[in-house]
């Protein structure tokens, strides 16, 4: 990559991020709050001993939503409301940084397409339900070969028809690398269309998919003005990026099949990861680029402790990741790495990147404390408060813990206050004492 | 007892498994005997497993041979004799929750263990919980979520099999990534596991005392 030319990405992206230049603040005072946060999580990320502790959401769902309230259903098709729930929230909970919406997709984005690799409120499940994703083998075990010789054929002409219903039409397709005699193939392609009247409606359902996005996105810019310009909160997910690993096991081939290749096609599954990475890498650039954004997270799934063994981690699972970590650092940017499951066995990897550039989350069956041990000087770590415990514990449990927490991890910075998953159902009170325990051990160490 | 069978199956060459499986169809071996075998591969699978030796692709992967070789040796479908079940568990991921993984390796592992399964499968309704426990008369329920979404469905179908009046019938287990004893608690089940292991050393002191 390009560093040194001339200004580092990241730098740029960091001082714009947090001087809140993207927003419209309400007031002076509004602008300095934003700004003073913005540099705390910056700071913290960074290593530096702030005597404080940021508090921030991994992502809040039905706790949120209990707020107005709305159900799964109406904050996947009611923006306004689930707009109002994210703003009481916020209002009622004084973290450093928000997370919004980003994942309670548009549900019009879904149907338009039929895509099936969702499991809708109010279609499929329950509309006080989460929606979830479907993992399935969309990539069958002989087809890598054809993957890594034209990706971009495989996904329009395989993948898509596979994932929608409404996108079967483009199975008919011509190879557009074909695209290059006999006039260009042209009647080829045409043909293709003539011959498939659903071809027309397949662009429809594309047209209607990309207007729920249109409105989403709209909807997702006034959450950021609302909470950032008003409630002075910087927004914390931005861009993101995958490990190639789990692209193959949730999107392509499920993780039944993934790991039936680890056994029996591993070199096909490398070769598949390599060529994922620099994409991967890019697109996390770009994403930072066009959303302004200096931290960019990537979600783990299937490299937790148990399911897969360490020498598997490391033939199969750190290779590409560490390269794409060390990619994006390389660009001066932030990694939010957002570990899932028990991760004890593989938290000393990330030694292995540069010290202060990622913000590691740790879910509760991670061992907070041998986080801090193991990551001390290294990275900074985040999370692990149990949204099991949120729900259901009381909050004199919740305090004896958080304070545990904020005394052990928090010792010399490098620590962040957070629950452990999305949160859906917590109390309120317990939330808030969490929120308490870190703003009081930032009182009392400054 | 074919010892190439199980080294096949526990060192996971699925394709010299199939081979052998086949080769000992074409010698005559009994079919179920073939069956019984794997299935002794598997449980020492499954021990390594518990020793924490062995991890989740072990356990799929052998699953995944044990599939193949049933395939093979028994096309019609059929299984093993089950009148030396250990004990029947009906097991389902609650209503709302879709995610399968973790209960299809609880549901294998009971399996072979010498437990008869009954699989509901994902985002099961409370009635049809009930509805199995009534054809089934097992003796143990397993409630699987992954989601904290799922805290209230567990509840409810708790509540269902009670009100249904055959909560004394059966122990109820409940397991999944963010179960603890606050949530055992919270759905009324009778006991918890974090992974496999537990269900099974659960299922275990269950049936050992009479359930």
């Amino acid at each position: 990559m390009q560093r040194g030319a001339e200004e580092n990405l990241g730098d740029r992206l960091i001082a714009s991020w947090a001087s809140g230049a993207h927003l419209r603040f309400a007031s002076n005072d509004v602008r300095q709050r934003y700004q003073a946060r913005a540099q705390l999580i910056v700071d913290t990320i960074r290593l530096k001993d702030t005597g404080k502790i940021p508090v921030i959401p991994a992502a809040t769902q039905k706790f949120a939503f209990d707020y107005v309230p709305v159900t799964f259903r109406e904050a996947m098709t009611e923006f306004d409301k689930a707009f109002d729930a994210y703003v009481r929230q916020y209002e009622d909970t004084d973290f450093d940084a928000y997370t919004g919406p980003e994942f309670i997709f548009p549900a019009g984005m879904f149907e338009a397409l039929d895509w099936n690799r969702v499991r809708l409120p109010g279609v499929h499940l329950p509309d006080d339900k989460s929606f979830q994703f479907v993992e399935a083998e969309y990539m069958k075990a002989d087809e890598y070969d054809e993957y890594l010789d034209d990706p971009s054929d495989w996904i329009l002409r395989k993948y898509l028809p596979r994932l929608s219903p409404k996108l079967e039409p483009l199975a008919q397709l011509p190879p557009l690398r074909n695209m290059v005699a006999f006039f260009q193939g042209l009647p080829d392609l045409v043909l293709a269309a003539a011959e498939n009247p659903g071809m027309v409606d397949a662009m429809r359902a594309l047209q209607a998919s990309g207007e729920a996005v249109q409105e989403w996105f709209e909807y997702l810019g006034r959450i950021d003005q609302e909470l950032g310009g008003r409630l002075a909160l910087p927004h914390l997910l931005g861009p993101m990026a995958h490990a190639p690993f789990d692209i193959i096991s949730n999107y392509y081939r499920g993780w039944r099949g993934t790991i039936v290749d680890m056994y029996t096609r591993p070199e096909k599954m490398t070769a598949l990861m390599e060529r994922l990475l620099p994409w991967q890498l890019q697109y996390g650039i770009d994403g930072a680029k066009a959303l302004g954004h200096p931290i960019v997270t990537v979600y783990l799934y299937k490299g937790a402790d148990g399911l897969m063994s360490e020498e598997q981690y490391e033939e199969f699972y750190w290779p590409t990741l560490k390269k794409l970590i060390l990619g994006l650092v390389e660009e001066g940017l932030l990694v939010w790495v957002f570990t899932q499951g028990k991760y004890d066995s593989r938290l000393h990897h990330f030694r292995e990147i540069p010290a202060g550039t990622c913000l590691i989350h740790l879910e509760s069956g991670t061992d907070a404390f041998l986080a801090k041990e193991v990551l001390t000087g290294s990275q900074c770590i985040e999370g692990n408060v149990s949204s099991a415990m949120l729900a259901t514990a009381s909050v004199d449990e919740v305090e004896a813990y958080c304070v545990k927490l904020a005394e052990v991890c928090g010792k010399g910075g490098g620590f962040m206050m957070d629950f452990s998953a999305f949160l859906d159902e917590a109390r309120r009170e317990n939330v808030k004492k969490m929120i308490e325990v870190a703003k009081r051990y930032g009182r009392s160490s400054s | 007892m074919s010892q190439e069978l199980t080294d096949a199956i526990v060192s996971l060459r699925m394709d010299d498994a199939v081979t052998i499986a086949q080769r000992m169809m074409g010698g005559g071996t009994d079919p179920l005997a073939i069956i019984a075998e794997s299935s002794e591969a598997m449980q020492a699978i499954g021990r390594r497993f518990a020793d924490g030796e062995a991890f989740i692709p072990e356990l799929i992967m052998g699953g995944e041979i044990m599939k193949a070789i049933s395939h093979e040796v028994m096309p019609q479908g059929g299984g093993p004799d089950t009148k030396d079940s250990k004990g029947t568990v009906v097991i389902g991921t609650v209503r709302g929750d879709i995610h399968d993984i973790g209960k299809d390796i609880v549901a294998l592992m009971l399996g072979i263990s010498g437990y008869t399964v009954h699989d509901l499968g994902t985002d099961v309704p409370v009635e049809d919980f009930v509805a199995a426990i009534r054809e089934h008369d097992p003796g143990i329920v397993a409630l699987s979520g992954l989601l904290t979404l799922a805290f209230d469905a567990m509840k409810s179908t708790v509540d269902a099999i009670a009100a249904a009046g055959l909560r004394d019938e059966v122990k109820i287990m409940i397991g999944g990534a963010p179960v603890d004893e606050n949530v055992r608690a919270y759905t009324g089940a009778d006991g918890w596991g974090g992974d496999v292991g537990a269900a099974i050393k659960l299922a275990d002191e269950w049936t050992a005392g009479g359930a």
